[in-house]
This record gives structure tokens, sequence and C-alpha cells, in this order.
């Protein structure tokens, strides 16, 4: 019987073949283990050694063409057998049963074994990505993609964005009901911990979510909805307002550094404000003389205050301190930051030593900072040290704020402007000019007493400005 | 309760699993008229004789080879590595004979042995004798990777690790050879896969093994007078591991810190905390923190070298961390 | 020895010879006929098993590596005639060989082959990582020499025991050169373990010549520095093999002395099944031809003993139906099931892994 052979795979990862060269032609005797063709496959030209005996009845693959792994190349059999018989789908029930029934040489050729356990592979494979691809259903976290495309309904959680928060702290919020975003974190850049959603629970229902207040009230509008209400959108005369988009500025270093260390000083430190009025006339005498008297600078009405609350702090040392847990720290030394407003934050390079400088001296040193300031050419270290903090809003006419101490520091001296004023003295009503000020401190450093003191201090050297320059 | 050093409860397990069994012997450099690199197997040779007390040439492939193809047969050899740094030179016969045979033979044969010696740093030998191993051998299915860091553990794990019928990797530490502990008289064994609570405490969960067990317990110590209490749970075994109790302790603390020898990247700290967040997710309170080798050769300067090995200081910056209280 | 000297002095065409058939009438003194047809036998069983595995990968029936014994065959056969129950064989990556002439069934390997559940370990080794203990095959190992050390491991176990038995350890000549061969041989020679080391020298280390891998040519010459005895010899007929094998193994078992053996031998085939070993000259696998001991064989039992042709035919038949029927039932063979991969890990049982998070789906 006639016997299809077929292009073998010579390597694992042959897929189809070349036949090089026959080294048999039709009619030829071929025993077991004869080389009958050269076949180039993926990796190199390899003899190919029969399987079969038997006389060459026809050589069904053309030299050169590519084939697939298993296709027919040629038929062997007795001399004279037919050797389309071979290839006929049926094989014919003979004598005994076909050895391992050949493929189909035709079925063979356009399909060859390999192939439909490849693409069934890959199917498989794509499959399984699909799968993979679609997120496992967790309903214990916030994932952004899902909350924004899906919405998970009335917290509206993610117009918010992520809200920082430890795994366990996500989970005792979600026990108890509470909304993570009304939980104010004290971790690390505000991450909501486990000891804040105590707190919270402990504190009562405020924290609760507003989809747990508003309960059976159905959804809460959405910021976007509440805006798209006809009554809101329209002027007097039906004409749609022109809106615009929300614009977000992305963070920058300093704004970072900003945020977080005001942050930082509005949650740990209890703030006192305490303003005191002082008249400025002898101060703005005396600096307009030291102007027209001293060569190489020029004192503003700042740099004497500057000197001034240097040298108070001199003499109200708990003033120039910070606290700790473990003890309050009074500075040794007297270096005062001044705040220096730049195009987006503030710095507060510190003038060092103040309190032992010259007027003249803290003058050259306030404007070289300011300078280099805006320069933005002051070395890191120029910009660290403060004790204390003196900033001037005057010059924007502000009379009097409230500023935040900065962390590291106990108090902070608001500035406001010198304005004429009317002021009763003695029963008689005067024109003086006068500025208030206001010390923000650190209630956990010293109480309003103290406060007191040396913001009269503070007045009596600057109503009596002689002495600061001794 | 007799106090013995480490040493002396290797010893005693050995002695007593080879009085116990025939089929048991030792096999190593210097095991036998040397008394043992760091005596461990002292009197051993005069106890049992040449032939179940070997020296061997210095062929860590060769020993160890012969040790697997003598547990293929029956035996249960007990294979000394002077230090498991030269373990490295019989690899091979460990993950793909000691660990596959079972396997690649479809059970028609085990394994049943045990490699021994100290691992990781111990003082100033530089950085081709300061590696940590079971980093390489927990990741090896077909393995039981064991490290004792007290000479109760050690006795009655050793004597499990000699009994086991699978490859058992069996660390010491040469530094704590001389650590000394009650052991009972009486007999004892350890089942694989049990850490062990050596510090019971509610705010951070101290995961360690072997030679990282004194450092954690020292920063627990530490971390106490700051009123911070930790739990020190000693794996004792890492392959097995005991994952249920690293993860009730992560439960009830919410926060874990692991100390160990070895380098940070791929080792077994990493898996744990694979573990933690796969397994506790929702009960942790902060970053799961590593303490141990910075991800460097060791050099033999002990400046350096203390630089680099964990610390009971660099475990408490990691405690106070993981309670947010930097 | 250079490459051509290596080859056998035989004449360039292979019609017999006058000089051919006085040699081949020497080796063949003093054999019955019954010894040479069934070594005759033995040896094709191994040719056809392999000649089917070739022709099963080539129908990607077999995949990954396939290194076949053919031109071998007489070391294997040889190997189980010297060897007494208990004794152990441990080989190499191109072992077929001896699992068929252990008696390990055809159908078994073949399956291993195909990947099946009922290979001779389940499915889970291949063609690399043939074991079977019950016959003496004691693997089976893919890690080129690293078996070196674990015979010899065999061995101590024997002296341990006195079990009096002999471990055959077969390696190729490309393994001389890695450490876990010096190491384990140090071992055996300081210890006086009960073993046979047998280099099987096809003259390939892949497809790098030993001219280029061995500094010095004769193997046999590093038995001196391990203490143990040594012979060499080029394989051409399974009795010369078997007398020679023979005088190592007792060596082994009375005296408790190692002997390194090296066999000059030749693969027909590549390296592997994706070699084409165009490394080699046309010329030189013809001369080897001439020197392969089935075909002298084949030859001995034509022109010796006058075997009529119909009878060798029928025999090649038999075994040829033989091998047929045992890839046909390999590829019939059910694949392991899915929780086989689950078996033989660990000593304890079905082992799922360590990790709750590492552990498939559906297994606690």
């Amino acid at each position: 019987m006639a016997t299809v052979v077929t292009l073998p795979r010579l390597s694992d990862t042959m897929e189809e073949g070349v036949i090089a060269k026959w080294r048999i032609k039709v009619g030829d005797k071929v025993k077991r283990g004869q080389v009958i063709a050269d076949i180039e496959t993926d990796k190199a030209t390899m003899e190919f050694e029969s399987f079969d005996a038997g006389t060459v009845l026809k050589l069904v693959a053309p030299e050169g063409e590519a084939l697939p792994v298993g296709a027919p190349i040629a038929v062997f059999g007795q001399p004279g057998e037919n050797p389309d018989a071979a290839g006929a789908p049926a094989p014919k029930a003979e004598d005994k049963p076909a050895p391992k029934a050949e493929p189909a040489p035709a079925k063979a050729a356009s399909k060859p074994e390999a192939k439909p356990e490849a693409t069934a592979e890959v199917e498989a494979a794509q499959t399984a990505a699909a799968e993979s691809a679609v997120p496992e259903s967790d309903d214990d976290d916030e994932p952004g993609p899902k909350a924004t495309s899906q919405g998970t309904g009335p917290q509206g959680q993610a117009d918010r964005g992520r809200i920082p928060a430890s795994p366990v702290a996500r989970r005792l919020a979600r026990e108890h009901d509470l909304e993570l975003g009304q939980i104010q974190g004290s971790g690390p850049r505000g991450r909501v911990v486990k000891a804040d959603v105590e707190q919270a629970i402990a504190k009562g229902p405020q924290a609760r979510s507003a989809a747990a207040a508003s309960g059976a009230a159905g959804p809460v509008p959405t910021a976007s909805q509440a805006a798209g209400s006809p009554a809101a959108d329209v002027d007097e005369h039906g004409r749609p307002y022109i809106s615009r988009p929300d614009r977000t500025v992305k963070l920058s270093q300093m704004r970072k550094t900003i945020a977080k260390r005001m942050g930082q000083a509005k949650r740990e430190i209890p703030h006192i404000y305490l303003t005191m009025p002082i008249v400025m006339d002898r101060a703005v005498a005396l600096r307009a003389e030291f102007n027209l008297s001293v060569d190489g600078t020029k004192a503003s009405l700042n740099d004497l205050v500057i000197l001034a609350a240097a040298r108070a702090l001199r003499k109200h040392p708990r003033v120039n301190a910070y606290y700790t847990d473990n003890g309050i720290v009074e500075r040794g030394d007297v270096h005062v930051g001044v705040a220096v407003a730049l195009d987006d934050g503030l710095i507060v390079p510190p003038v060092r030593f103040a309190d032992q400088k010259t007027l003249k001296q803290v003058s050259i040193d306030v404007r070289d900072l300011g300078t280099r300031a805006k320069e933005k050419t002051l070395k890191p270290e120029e910009l660290t040290g403060s004790t204390f903090t003196v900033s001037n809003l005057g010059m924007f006419g502000i009379e009097e704020f409230c500023a935040i101490v900065n962390p590291g520091e106990a108090a902070i001296l608001a500035v406001g402007a010198v304005q004429d004023e009317a002021v009763v003295e003695d029963g008689q009503i005067v024109a003086r000019k006068r500025m208030r000020v206001t010390l923000c401190s650190d209630h956990r450093v010293f109480d309003g007493a103290e406060s007191a003191k040396y913001l009269q201090t503070l007045r009596k050297l600057l109503e009596n400005p002689l002495s600061l320059l001794t | 309760m007799p106090i013995l050093q480490i040493r002396q409860a290797i010893r005693d397990a050995m002695k007593e699993e080879m009085e116990r069994d025939e089929r048991v012997f030792l096999m190593g450099e210097e095991v036998g008229y040397y008394n043992g690199a760091y005596k461990c197997s002292e009197g051993l040779l005069d106890h049992f004789g040449a032939k179940r007390v070997i020296d061997t040439p210095i062929t860590e492939t060769g020993f160890a080879g012969i040790g697997i193809g003598a547990a293929m047969c029956g035996l249960r050899p007990i294979v000394e590595f002077m230090t498991f740094n030269f373990s490295a030179v019989a690899f091979d016969q460990i993950l793909n004979n000691a660990a596959k045979l079972r396997h690649m033979t479809h059970g028609q044969f085990g394994v049943p042995m045990v490699f021994r010696g100290p691992n990781a740093a111990a003082h100033m030998l530089g950085s081709t004798h300061s590696q940590a191993f079971e980093h390489f051998y927990a990741h090896i299915p077909g393995l039981k990777v064991v490290a004792v860091a007290t000479p109760y553990d050690a006795k009655g794990l050793l004597k499990t690790a000699i009994r086991d019928e699978n490859p058992v990797l069996f660390l010491e530490s040469e530094l704590m050879y001389s650590v000394k502990g009650e052991v009972p008289e009486e007999e004892y064994l350890i089942p694989f896969g049990q850490a062990d609570i050596k510090r019971p405490g509610d705010h951070v969960t101290v995961i360690t093994w072997g030679q990282g067990v004194p450092v954690a317990l020292k920063a627990a110590e530490l971390a106490a007078a700051e009123d911070v209490s930790c739990e020190v749970i000693d794996l004792r075994s890492l392959r097995p591991m005991d994952e249920a109790a690293i993860i009730a302790s992560v439960k009830k603390t919410n926060r874990a810190v692991i100390v160990y020898h070895g380098w940070p990247n791929g080792g077994v700290g990493g898996d744990i905390i694979a573990r933690i967040q796969e397994l506790a997710f929702d009960d942790l309170d902060a970053p799961v923190l590593r303490v141990c080798y910075e991800d460097l050769p060791m050099p033999y300067a002990e400046n350096l070298e203390n630089l680099i090995l964990p610390s009971p200081e660099r475990a408490l910056a990691a405690i106070r961390r993981v309670t947010y209280k930097r | 020895m250079t490459q051509s000297e290596a080859a056998p002095d035989a004449a360039s065409d292979s019609t017999v010879d006058a000089a051919y058939e006085a040699k081949l009438r020497a080796d063949y003194d003093g054999q019955s006929r019954e010894d040479v047809l069934r070594d005759y036998r033995e040896m094709l069983r191994i040719r056809r098993f392999e000649e089917a595995a070739a022709r099963a990968y080539t129908r990607g029936k077999i995949s990954g590596f396939l290194h076949l014994y053919i031109g071998q065959e007489a070391i294997a056969i040889a190997t189980q005639q010297v060897m007494e129950p208990g004794d152990r064989v441990v080989s190499t990556y191109r072992t077929h060989g001896f699992a068929i002439a252990l008696g390990s069934d055809p159908k078994a390997c073949a399956a291993e082959l195909f990947g099946k559940a009922a290979g001779l370990v389940g499915g889970v080794g291949g063609s690399m990582h043939f074991f079977d203990k019950e016959r003496g095959l004691w693997g089976g190992y893919a890690i080129v020499g690293n078996h070196i050390p674990v015979a010899a491991g065999h061995a101590f176990a024997s002296q341990y025991t006195g079990d009096g038995r002999v471990t055959l350890c077969f390696m190729g000549d490309g393994a001389v050169g890695i450490g876990p061969v010096h190491e384990g041989m140090t071992m055996a020679g300081i210890m006086k373990l009960p073993i046979v080391f047998v280099v099987e020298n096809n003259q390939y280390s892949m497809g790098t010549p030993l001219k280029r891998t061995l500094p010095v040519e004769d193997i046999t010459a590093r038995a001196a520095g391990y203490g143990f005895a040594s012979d060499r010899f080029h394989v051409t007929s399974v009795q010369e093999t078997r007398r020679r094998l023979g005088e190592a193994v007792e060596r082994a078992r009375k005296d408790g002395k190692p002997t390194l053996v090296e066999l000059i031998t030749y693969r027909f085939r590549g390296h592997s099944m994706s070699d084409p070993a165009k490394y080699r000259q046309k010329e030189e696998v013809e001369r080897w031809r001439l020197n392969d001991p089935l075909e002298r064989t084949l030859m001995a039992l034509k022109t010796i003993y006058q075997v009529p042709e119909a009878e060798l035919d029928a025999m090649d038949e038999t075994i040829v139906a033989e091998m047929d029927g045992a890839y046909e039932f390999a590829d019939k063979a059910p694949v392991p099931a899915p929780e086989a991969r689950f078996e033989n890990v660990m000593a304890e049982g079905p082992y799922y892994g360590d990790s709750a998070t590492t552990r498939p789906a559906g297994v606690e």
C-alpha cells in the first residue's frame, strides 16, 4: 500500500519548510534512513532521512516552495501502484488497518496538524487576557476609574479625587458609615489613619456621610447638576451666562511647601492673637533723619520694626522659642525672618543675629535679602533658621491682620500700615501716625499676658526709637 | 532545666537522632577529627566512629551530591556546610537534584536529608562570606527552609528536620552559636510552619527569623521606652511559613516591620509583604517596612559593615515610621 | 588520536571485503548464534524505538529536546548484561537506550515522550528525565555532569549498608570538564566506592569535536589522579563491551575500587533533533557506519551464522510493529489530570503552594 511522506517538523519551532533539493526521483527504490531531500527549516538546511521504505511513486512537493509541516511531499509504494490512491480521503479498508491512518493529504495541506492547536492557544490566551482585563469586583475599595465612569452613588466621592487613607482607616470608615473626606488625616501627606477614624467615631455623627444623612431623600445633586439648573444659568434677559471651565494649576514646589507647613501649623498650633496700636511719629522722623545722614542705605519703617522686634525678643526669650513634647526650647540666638512676597508664594529669609545689628546693617540685610529673593539667588542656608518672623502688609493698606506661626517658631508679628489718625492724648484730639501690630503666637509656648508684655516692650522701643540707634 | 548553647543543642539533636536511627550520618568539612569548624559536632566522631561522622575534602558539590544520592537509597544524611556561603558551590545539586528528584521521578525517589550550617553575615568577613541564603532557597518548591535563634528551637527543629521526608535547609548563625537558653532534658520536636511569638505586643508586628531575632527584640525594647508595644514574631520556618500567625498579629496591630539578614530585592521580606497586603490589606494602617541589609555587597571595614547590617536603631526608626511617630 | 584515526579501519566500500570479514570472524569467535541473535534483537529494539521517536517528533507529537541513542545501542545492551539485580544505572539526558535495554515498557517510554500520564514518570519528565527504579534505571539527568556526585552517593549507600550493589554512572565526553564530575570522582576515589564511571565518547560535545574540548584526548588519563583503574576501547560489538565492562563491575563489587571506562562510539544523528550536524563530514559518518555495532552484528549474522534474510526481516518487522504500537498507544493515551501537577512535590502528599496568596484558585 502506498505511503504518503509528509514534510517533517525538524525543530521544535519549525512551522513550515522548503524542499531545497530532492535527492530522489520517481522510480527510485528508497531504503529506511536514506537521505531523500534537503529541507530548509527556520534554523538550518537539514538532510531528511526517510522513515519509510519503498519505490518513489510521486514527488508531490516542488523544490523551493514553502509548505506547512505535515504537508504531503512524496508518495512511496510498490512499483506500478497508483500514487493518488494513497491520497484518497477515505483509505480503503484493506487486509490490515492502515497504520495510524495518515491524515488525508488534501486536508493536511490546507490545515496542517499544528495549526489548529496553535490557533486554539491564541484564542485561549485572548480569552484569558480579556477576562483579566475586567477588574475583579471588589467593593472594599474606591477604584478611580470605576468611581468616575460608573459613579459610586450619592457620595460623589469621585469628584473630589482620591483621599489618602490607610486601608484599615478605609475599612473602619466604611463600617461606621463615615465619609473619609470629612475626616482630617494626621498621617504623612494628610493620610487618614486608623486613629483619625477612631476619633471621628468618638466625636459622633457630624462626620457621617452625606449619603447617610440624606437617607431616603434620594441622590444629592452633584455640583455640575446644580449649575445646570435653569434658574442659575441665565440672566434677567434669559441669556445664558458664559461658563468657563475650572482650571487646575499645578502645585509648584513652593506652593506645596507652604501648603504643608501652613496646614501643619494651623492643625497643630493653638494660635492666640493680640493687637497693639503704636504711635510712630518719632519713628517716622527718626527714619527720615537717618536716611538723610547715613550713606550707603535707606532704612524703611519696617527695618525699624524688625530691629525693635529683635531687641524686644532679647528681653522676652519665651517669645523667641518653639514647642516640643519634651519641653519648650528657648532659642539662644535671634534670627528674624522677613516675609517676602513672590509671584506665587512667599519666602521668609532671616536677618541673622538681628538683635545685635545696627539699623544700618539691618536695612542693608533686608534689602539684600529682598532683592535676591526676587532673583531667586538665595542659597538654601540663607532661607532657613529664623526664630521669629515679621510679616508686613502695611504697604497694601492693611490695618491689621492675623498671620500663621511658622512651624518651629513661637510667634509671628503681623504689621499693619502706618496711618494718620485722630488720637486723644490728655483730653486733646491730636493727629498721630499710628500703626497696629498683631502678635500671633503659639498658646502652648506662652500665654496672653506674656504676649502683651512683649508688645509693651515693642511699643516702648518704637515710640522711643533713639534707643534703637544704640 | 539545663542551660545549653545553640551549638550544644545542635550537637545533642544530631546525637540523639543518630542513636535513634542508624541511617542518619553526618558529612562535611572538618566535622570529624576537628570536631566541627564551630564545634557543633564535638565528640560525635568519638561516639559514632568514622563510618557515620565523615570528613570530606573541600568538594561542596561532591558531598552535597553524595548526600542526595545516599538519601535516594534510603539513608538520612546530614550535610554540614562550613558556612552556607559555600552552599553556592553546591547550588545546582540543591536546586536541580535535592528539590526536584521526587517530582522528576514521579515519586520513585525521595530525598530525605538536611543541609545545615551557619548563614548570613558574621563579623567582618567581607562580601563572599556574609550572605543570607534563605532568600535563594525559600524560592524553590520541593525544599523546606528553617532558621533558628534559640537553643530550644535549634534542637526541636533540627530533630524534626532529620526526620522529615523532604530536603531541609537548616540555617544557623555563627554569631549565635554561643547563645544560651533552656533546653528540656526530655525529648521534644517542634513542627515546621509554626512561628513563635518571642515578645507579645499590640502596636506593631515585628516579623523576623534567625539572626534577625535578637535585633528585633532589642528594637522592641527601645520602642517600649517610647510607649510603643511591639509583637515580635520569630517565623522559625520560612518554607513552609506560618502565614496565619503573621496575619493574625497584623490584624491586631495594623502595622508591620520585617527585620532580617539579607538584601531587600527579591527576598523573603518582600514575599511576606506580598502575603500581608493580599491577606490583610484592609487591616493595614501604614506601609509595611523592611529592615535588612542595604542593597550592597558587604564590605570588610567595620564601620561600613555596621551601616549595612540591620540594627536595633534602624529597626526602631522603622517602628516609629509605621506608628507615625517620626 | 585524531578524528580520522578514530574512525574504524574498514573498507571504504559497504561491500564486505576479505579483511572486514576476517576481523568480523575473529570478533565473533566463540559466540553462539542465539547470543548474537539476542544482542542484535535488543539493539534493534532501541534503534527502532529511537527512529519512531524521531518520526513522532517530526510530526509534532514530541516537543522539547530529543536526543537519540542511534549508534550507541551496544553500550546499553552490554550494560544490562553485566548488571546483577539491584545494580544501578545513572545516566544522562540521552537515556532512552538504557530504558529499553533494562526492560522498561516501550509504551511507557513513548508515553513519556508524548507527555502522557502513562509515561515512565507520569509525563512530568519528558525525554531528558527517564527514571525506572524497579528496572535499575536511576536517571535521567539533564544538567550535564550533575549526576556524578549523586551516583557516587548511591555507591556510598551501598558501602554504608553493605548491600553489595554496583552503580554504573554514564556520561558523555562533553561532561568531563564540568566541576561536579571532578568533585564526584574525587569523593569516589577517597571513599573507595563500588562504582564504575563510563564515558560514552561519541566524538562530539554537542557540535564541538573533542579535540577542542579535551586538553588530553585520552580521558582515562584522569583515572590515575582519582586512584581509579581504567579501560578504554572502541565499541564495535556487544560481547567485547560486555566482557570489559564486566571486569570493571567485578572490580567495584569485589574490591571496592572504582574504574573509569572510556567507550569510543558514535552517534549517527545530530546532538538533538534540531541539529543538522554540519560540523562533520559525510565521509566521516560513512566510515563510522561500517563500525556500527548493529550493522556489524547484522553482517555477522548473515555471513558467519548464515541466518536467513527472511528470519532477520521478520524479526525487524516484529520490532517495528512493537514500537509503532508503543507510539500508537502513547498517541491515544490520556494527558495527565490537572491535579497531577500537585503530586510528588513534597513527601506529605498533594502540595498546592506554600501560601494562600500563591495557591491555585479553588484550592484551600
